[in-house]
This record gives C-alpha cells, sequence and structure tokens, in this order.
C-alpha cells in the first residue's frame, strides 16, 4: 500500500527530529568548546582552544577529576559486588519478603536526587561522614547497585538453571559452582556494570553537590561554574564528561551485547 | 529444577548473597529517608539543629500559600510533561518496533542508552545557550524573520529540559514493551478491517500497557524531582518543590522544613506510583 | 579448569621491574616538580574569591594552596559552616553585616588588631565597621565593597529612568526585570523606593507591609529569579533589561566585556555591601591566614580585589586606591575610583546617598525570607 509507505516514511523522519532532539544539545556542547565566543551565536565565532587550554591549566580541576574518578570507580565496584549479590540471590532462591526485598535493591532511583542529597547530608553528617570523599562513594554506590543488579539479573537469567546444579552433582562445592560457573558466565555483565555504574557516579551531580563539602567532583565543579561565572569552559569540561561517559556506556553495552547470544559456555 | 531444590535450608553460602544489599541499603538508603521523617520533626535554633519532636516545621510548611501553590505548579508541571513526553515518544517508538529492522532497532536503541547516561547539568546548560534570545535557536528564527522569542525562563524552557531528561529513557521502555506485542494480534485486527488507529488503540496500546504506564511513571518521577531544569531554563518562575527544598537549606539552615517538602513529595510520588502499577497490572474488565 | 594455576608465571622479576618503571614514570614529573607539600587553607566565600586572578600569585609565592568553596548570600554561608564540623574552614569571607551572628554562634576566632593598618582606610566607617568589633576584640577586617542600586541595559532604559527604582515599573520592561535571588539587597531597594531612606531596614509593621507591597506590585514585570551565574548571563544576553538586587559587582563585568549596560545609584539612596575576611573558629592555620589578610590589604592585594574577574569591589585603602589609579586608571575611571567622578564611592557614603546593607532591625531574617518565597511563588 502506498499509504502505508508514506506513512512510514513520516514515522522514520519523525524518529530522525527525535534523535537530533535528543543529540542536539551534546553536539551543540562540543561545537561551543571550539567557539571562541562567550555565549556562541550563529554564525559561530571563530575555531578556539582556549577553554581548553583553562581548563588544562587549572588546578582545581584536574582535582576534582581525580576525585572523580576515584568515586566512580570505587563506588562502581562496590555496586557491582553488592548488585551481584543480589541479582544472584534473586535467581538462585525464592525466599520470604522477596517482593519487599527486591523492592529494597531497586528503589533508590524513584527517589528524587534532590531527596536523596539532602537526606543523605543529613544522615552523614551526624556521624561527622559529610564533606568527606567516603560520603560521595557511599552515596553513589546507593543510586548505582539498581543498575548493576539489573544488567547482571539480565545476563543471570540467560543462564541455565541445570548448569550449576550440574556442576554440584559432579561434587563441587556451592562456592566453587559460583567461582567455575556463575562468575565466570556473569563475567561480561559484570564488566558492563562496572562500566555503566562508574558512568552513573561520573555524571552525577545532586548528591554529590550536598554531600561533597571541598572535595568536589566534575560535576560539582561545573555546577559551581553554572552557578558563578558562566562561561564556555563548562563546555570544554563537558566534553571529556560526555568523552568519558559515552566511552564506558558504549563499552558495557558492546560487552553486553557481544556475550547476550552466546548462551550456556560449553566446557 | 524443582521449588523444594530451591527453597533450601537458608544456610551461610545463600546469607552471604543475601545480606550485602540489605545492610547496604539499611545504613545508607532506609537509614537516610528515615532520618528524614526524623528531622521533620526537628527545629532549628540559631543555624544549628535541635533534635526533639515538635510539629513547628510541618505546621509552617503546610501553612503557606507558596508551599501549595509551588506544589499545585510543581505536579502540573510534571503531568504536564507526562503527558508531552508520552505523545512525542510514541510515534518514534511505534516507528522503531512495527517500521524499521531489527538491527536498526537494535542500534536505534544502543544510541539511546548513551544520552540517557551522559551529563544532563552539561546538556543543560548547551540548551541555556542554544534558546537564549540571542542564541543559536533564535538567529534561525531570524533568518526566516521571525522572533526573537522568549525561551528561555519560561515554562517553554523547563519543558525542553525534562525533554531531554525523559524522552530517551521513555522511548526505550515504549519500544521494549511495544516490540513484545503479538504481530499476529495486530495482524488479526487488520483482516478484521479494523482502522490504523483503531488497530493502534484497541490493541497496540493495551497489549503494551504495563510498559507505556511504566514509562510515563518515570517520565512522572523525573520531571517532579528535578531541580535543574525549572531552575536554569525556567528562571523558578515560579519556582517548584526542588528549588523550594533547596532555597531552604540555603536560608536559615532550615533542613526540618526542607525535610517537610522532601515528605510531601515522596508521598506524592508513592501515591501517583502505587496508582499507576495497580492501574498498569490490572486485568481489563472483558 | 583451573587453567590460572597451571599457568607458568613467565619472568616474575622483569615484570616487576617493568611494573616499577613505569611507576616511577609517572611519578617522576611530580617528584621534581614537589617543594615542601603547600599548607592547605580551606576558604569558605563568594564566588571568585579563591579563583587564581586572586590568590594564585600568593599561593606560589607563599607554598600555600586555597580550596575555595563559594556561597550565596549571608544566610546560605551560616548554613554552610553550621553543616561543617567546626575547624573546617580557615578563612571566611563574609558579608559585614553577617558578622555579628557569626561570632554569635561562635563561628570565628577573635583576630590580632595590631596586625592591621587601619589607619590607611578611605574612611572611618571602615575601620570600625558594625558588628567586627565586640568589647574592644577584633573578629573581622572589611576587605572591599561595592555599591547596589538600579541596573539595566542602556538599549531598554535611560539614564534618567535609572536614576529611580520606579524605573523598574516601566510597561516596556514587563518579563524583562529580573532578581538576583536574595531576599535581602531586593527587598532593601523596595524599602528605599518607599522613601524609607537611612531607616531602611528599621521598618516597623505598617512600614514592612508597605515594602511588601510595593514589592507584589512589581512581581508581573519579574522574567526571573538568578543565581549569580544566572544573573550575569541574563543580562549579558539581553534575556533581562534590568535587575534588581545588584550593582557595579555584575554589571562592571560585562562593561568590561563590551556590553551596554551599567549601574547606578538613584535618587532614592543605594546599598553598599561590605566583604569582610575572618578566620575560622578552631582553624589550625591562624597564622598563615593572617598573613594572607593582610596581604589582601596591601595596595597589591586591594588592587587585584578591585580587578577581580568574579567581580569588582572598590579598594578600601589609600596605598590600594592610589596604586589602582596608577596601574590601571581605565578601571579606576570606569569604577568612579577617581576624584570628581560622579559614582565616587566614598563621596557616596559622604553624601549620605549610601546605606551599609544590614539585617532586618524588626523582623527577624526569616520572615523576609518567608516573604521571598510567597513572593517569587506569587
Amino acid at each position: 500500500m502506498i499509504k502505508d509507505g508514506v506513512i512510514s516514511f513520516f514515522l522514520k523522519a519523525y524518529l530522525v527530529v527525535l534523535f537530533i532532539f535528543v543529540f542536539a544539545p551534546i553536539i551543540a556542547s562540543v561545537i561551543f568548546s571550539f567557539n571562541s565566543d562567550r555565549f556562541p551565536t550563529i554564525p559561530l565565532g571563530s575555531f578556539s582552544l582556549e577553554w581548553y587550554k583553562l581548563i588544562i591549566n587549572d588546578p582545581d580541576i584536574a582535582k576534582a577529576a581525580i576525585t572523580s574518578i576515584i568515586v566512580a570507580i570505587s563506588s562502581s565496584i562496590l555496586a557491582t559486588f553488592i548488585g551481584f549479590c543480589t541479582a544472584y540471590s534473586d535467581y538462585r532462591y525464592d525466599f520470604r519478603f522477596k517482593g519487599p526485598y527486591l523492592a529494597l535493591a531497586l528503589l533508590p532511583p524513584t527517589v528524587p536526587l534532590i531527596i536523596m542529597a539532602l537526606a543523605m547530608l543529613a544522615w552523614l553528617s551526624k556521624f561527622g561522614l559529610s564533606g568527606s570523599v567516603l560520603s560521595i562513594v557511599l552515596a553513589h554506590t546507593v543510586l548505582c547497585t539498581p543498575f548493576a543488579m539489573a544488567i547482571i539479573r539480565l545476563r543471570l537469567s540467560q543462564m541455565d538453571t541445570s548448569l550449576e546444579a550440574a556442576a554440584w552433582n559432579l561434587g563441587a562445592s556451592e562456592w566453587s559452582a559460583m567461582r567455575e560457573i556463575v562468575v565466570p558466565f556473569a563475567r561480561p555483565a559484570i564488566i558492563s556494570s562496572l562500566c555503566l555504574t562508574a558512568a552513573v557516579s561520573f555524571d552525577e551531580f545532586a548528591v554529590a553537590w550536598f554531600v561533597s563539602g571541598l572535595n568536589k567532583t566534575i560535576p560539582v565543579v561545573i555546577l559551581e561554574i553554572v552557578q558563578g561565572n558562566i562561561d564556555p569552559r563548562v563546555n570544554a569540561i563537558g566534553t571529556f564528561v560526555f568523552l568519558t561517559s559515552m566511552t564506558l556506556v558504549i563499552i558495557a553495552q558492546v560487552i553486553f551485547m557481544k556475550n547476550q547470544n552466546k548462551g550456556a559456555v560449553s566446557g | 529444577m524443582t521449588q523444594a531444590n530451591k527453597k533450601r535450608r537458608v544456610d551461610l553460602y545463600a546469607l552471604t548473597w543475601r545480606l550485602p544489599i540489605i545492610v547496604w541499603q539499611f545504613l545508607f538508603f532506609v537509614g537516610p529517608l528515615v532520618f528524614l521523617i526524623a528531622m521533620s520533626f526537628f527545629v532549628v535554633k540559631n543555624y544549628r539543629m535541635v533534635e526533639t519532636f515538635e510539629l513547628a516545621s510541618w505546621e509552617r510548611i503546610l501553612s503557606r500559600d507558596y508551599f501549595w501553590s509551588s506544589y499545585l505548579y510543581t505536579f502540573g508541571m510534571a503531568t504536564f510533561a507526562t503527558v508531552l513526553a508520552t505523545m512525542l515518544a510514541f510515534p518514534a517508538s511505534f516507528a522503531l518496533a512495527f517500521k524499521v529492522s531489527a538491527n536498526t532497532r537494535r542500534w536505534a536503541m544502543f544510541f539511546l542508552i548513551v544520552p540517557f547516561f551522559t551529563s544532563y547539568l552539561v546538556k543543560t546548560f548547551s540548551w541555556y545557550v542554544i534558546l537564549a534570545k540571542t542564541g543559536v535557536v533564535n538567529s534561525l528564527f531570524g533568518y526566516l524573520g521571525l522572533g526573537p522569542y522568549t525561551l528561555l525562563n519560561t515554562w517553554i524552557g523547563t519543558m525542553v529540559g525534562f525533554m531531554t531528561l525523559v524522552l530517551p529513557l521513555l522511548v526505550l521502555l515504549q519500544t521494549l514493551s511495544l516490540s513484545q506485542v503479538d504481530k499476529n494480534l495486530i495482524e488479526a485486527a487488520h483482516n478484521l478491517g479494523s482502522g490504523r488507529f483503531r488497530t493502534i488503540f484497541n490493541v497496540i496500546v493495551p497489549s503494551a500497557k504495563i510498559g507505556l504506564i511504566v514509562g510515563a511513571l518515570f517520565c512522572f518521577i523525573l520531571s517532579f524531582g528535578d531541580f535543574v531544569s525549572p531552575y536554569y531554563l525556567g528562571g523558578s518562575t515560579p519556582q517548584t518543590l526542588s528549588i523550594l527544598i533547596i532555597d531552604t537549606t540555603k536560608s536559615g539552615n532550615q533542613w526540618p522544613r526542607a525535610a517537610v517538602v522532601a515528605i510531601c513529595m515522596m508521598v506524592t510520588l508513592f501515591v501517583i506510583a502505587f496508582t499507576s502499577i495497580v492501574f498498569a497490572y490490572r486485568k481489563p474488565k472483558s | 579448569m583451573n587453567e590460572t594455576k597451571t599457568k607458568p608465571l613467565t619472568n616474575p622479576t622483569r615484570r616487576k621491574f617493568l611494573k616499577y618503571t613505569a611507576a616511577a614514570t609517572i611519578a617522576a614529573p611530580y617528584i621534581t616538580s614537589v617543594k615542601a607539600a603547600p599548607t592547605e587553607i580551606n576558604m569558605l566565600a563568594w564566588y571568585g574569591h579563591g579563583e587564581p586572578d586572586i590568590v594564585g600569585a600568593y599561593e606560589e609565592a607563599n607554598n600555600v594552596k586555597f580550596n575555595a568553596k563559594y556561597y550565596a548570600g549571608g544566610d546560605n554561608m551560616l548554613a554552610l559552616i553550621s553543616q561543617s564540623p567546626p575547624g573546617t574552614y580557615d578563612l571566611i569571607l563574609s558579608d559585614a553585616e553577617f558578622v555579628l551572628q557569626l561570632n554569635a554562634a561562635g563561628y570565628i576566632e577573635e583576630m590580632d588588631a595590631a596586625a592591621y593598618n587601619f589607619d590607611d582606610m578611605l574612611h572611618d566607617d571602615f575601620k570600625q565597621f558594625p558588628g567586627h568589633w565586640k568589647d574592644g576584640k577584633l573578629f573581622s577586617v572589611m576587605v572591599r565593597g561595592g555599591h547596589l542600586g538600579v541596573s539595566y541595559n542602556k538599549n531598554a532604559m535611560t539614564a534618567e529612568e535609572a536614576m529611580s527604582y520606579k524605573g523598574f515599573w516601566k510597561p516596556e520592561l514587563k518579563g524583562k526585570v529580573g532578581h538576583f535571588d536574595w531576599h535581602l539587597p531586593n527587598l532593601g531597594m523596595m524599602s528605599l523606593q518607599n522613601g524609607n531612606g537611612a531607616k531602611l531596614w528599621d521598618l516597623d509593621d505598617d512600614a514592612w507591609k508597605a515594602v511588601q507591597e510595593t514589592t507584589m506590585s512589581l512581581r508581573s514585570q519579574v522574567g526571573g529569579f538568578f543565581d549569580y551565574g544566572g544573573t550575569f548571563n541574563s543580562l549579558k544576553n539581553g534575556e533581562m533589561q534590568a535587575m534588581c538586587g545588584i550593582g557595579d559587582w555584575i554589571t562592571g563585568v560585562l562593561e568590561k566585556d563590551g556590553a551596554p549596560v551599567a549601574s547606578v545609584i538613584p535618587e532614592e539612596g543605594g546599598i553598599q555591601f561590605t566583604e569582610s575576611y575572618s578566620i575560622g573558629k578552631g582553624s589550625s592555620k591562624q597564622a598563615e591566614v593572617q598573613k594572607f589578610i593582610q596581604h589582601m590589604l596591601t595596595p597589591e592585594g586591594q588592587v587585584r580585589s578591585a580587578e577581580m574577574a568574579a567581580y569588582p569591589g572598590f579598594c578600601i585603602t589609600k596605598g590600594g586606591l592610589a596604586l589602582l589609579q596608577e596601574t590601571n586608571p581605565k578601571e579606576a575611571a570606569r569604577s568612579g575610583q577617581v576624584e570628581g567622578a560622579v559614582n565616587e564611592p566614598i563621596r557616596l557614603i559622604n553624601e549620605g546617598r549610601i546605606h551599609y546593607r544590614d539585617i532586618p532591625t524588626q523582623q527577624g531574617l526569616e520572615d523576609w525570607n518567608d516573604f521571598w518565597s510567597d513572593y517569587k511563588n506569587a
């Protein structure tokens, strides 16, 4: 039918428009970062690396980058570990209060960040923990765990349940079955989860802003530039931030997808 | 594997995997939220919080007109964002689910996941520059002899920010649920002479109901709690509850009052989430 | 299975060697550049005070490093201090009107009055700024100031119109008047508009009510409430054509950048913001902090403050003023820090057209803040 083709065409065109909208701010930010104007307009100003020079020579930004990396690595490892434990428990066991148990694990993304931030800061400062890098790690782990749990659970659901049982029947203990079968099978998901949760932590600004005190992460520095003297340094830092998180998310996806169809491992 | 086999006695091995999340969430998720409730009954004297049990903050916030107008505005904006995003996302998800090859769909979803995990803050700042009166959008309008239009510091700016935040996730969730709709069902509807739109609304939407509602719910949660777009793109005119929370903590260290606002937001979200989940899983009356 | 166990470890010593070499190579540039580790000074300040243009050279010369936490507004500052453990902040740059509260809450240390040269101050008020001394003891030292009035875009308002706060109500500015999002300077200006003059902070119930009414009548003109960055940008990109609650500290930066904006002190009078340094209670770096404050009061420090990239403020010492006129006559002229300028800060003070920003006398800050929330949601 011709009419069907026309509708199809418009729908696809619409899809393209939607993608443009979603990616516009990212692409624009990268372009602005190379633009000499402080407030870019059309036509654009001249090509400039000034904003990059500014951020590269700024020790505060370097310090924030290090803090961000420490936080992202620590919280991704913690979140992936806890996420794995939870995903495995869900995969393997039925137990009383499993519903509330899963709700407890998966609820954090539904709480607005600003509320998490407020609650976290109040709670952590009660124990004298606020203002430290540790406090950001603790908070980010809470925010990241559901993502880790979801990815690993998805992978485990592809695992043949008889695989583990077979190992036990051959005399392997539960622990060694875990080590020899479950962990290797879940490995792609574990790596994906490490990348994805690192990306989540690397971009999180609200909770970090509240609890970080003087130990600012990169997003907090961005927020302070936006609140202070807004300038295209934000775009230059943003370009790095985009690159980092996109790389992490793409790695996460590629690894996960590559192994998607390799169901049960042989051997 | 039998159910009995799964229900083994809870042993050390099982506990090792089950406990970490419980311990962690109680320490750093449930703990803070419970403390938030307790905090709403504290009072602040000389910029210091005194742990006590008084209803002062509740009385104060709930009796303030600005709280209620801000509540209505936030609720309205989030509802509008949910409806708008659902409408904007649906044709795209529909196209992804039914009109493109599986390969294209996979790539599209691949690229939708990326923006969802990239700095919302930098994207917002980018919109700030694009939407300014002297910005990119208005210069393009200028070539057409239109404008300049005021886009920043209006609800339009806020909505653009909300859409940036929610559309990738929403299209993902909708596409996932739409592509699980049984194609035979659609075929059958067509064969029975059902028109295109009737097929969509009578067959596709009901079959994908759960995914569509969960998507909309996420949309509502994200827009209801976001403070970046209403502040930086909307000029906080008027302010939303999230901005009110920040303002309240900033001025005079009134955390108990901020906690009251936060609890009201949480309760609202809880009620909305509960109703929509019930609605999503309710069996259609035949 | 157990493949890893059977895998022979090839040449462990070589691998170790490589590892150490790599580590050493990465670390080398750091090791060579390290003098002694710099003393870290935690600073709580308005945006810009810890940026390289202010502290960079000083850090280099004295082997210290400033960690800055920025706030906006005195209430915000107090909140931040009370949220952190004592001794967190070594140096606090506060608005002068909040020093009294800092002191009352026990957040600041007594300072050594003999360490500072008060005779060099440009105005007698700066020597004994209200609240900075208590029972003959010094708690805070003023470092800079600036005047707040009507800030406007020259294409949207004439200089005459800007000479009164009434200008904000100009019909053409509908939706284009912005507020700096802090109640104190904004409501202070509304109080001046109501003719309260020197009693702008001392409002009885009726006067306070009148100020609220005046403010509310401006609401339909207002296009937004902004933090520092937002204020700056919306004036720059023309989203806002007039701004209430600020002064040259923002328009000055834009003016230097070539934007058609200006600030004037209107007929009804203007407000002075005053910034002062205090030493945080329990700081372990009091000597270093004192040295830095002394530095900021030297002519060089004063000029640096006057030229501050984030926002300008006028010099408060004779030495600073003289050096500014000598080294940067352009900025001195722009900011009125030359003999006979219309906006000469000290003359404006002496003529009684300037009122020091203060906290409300008859209402609590909380009442003002509450009304501000009401106003924002109206």
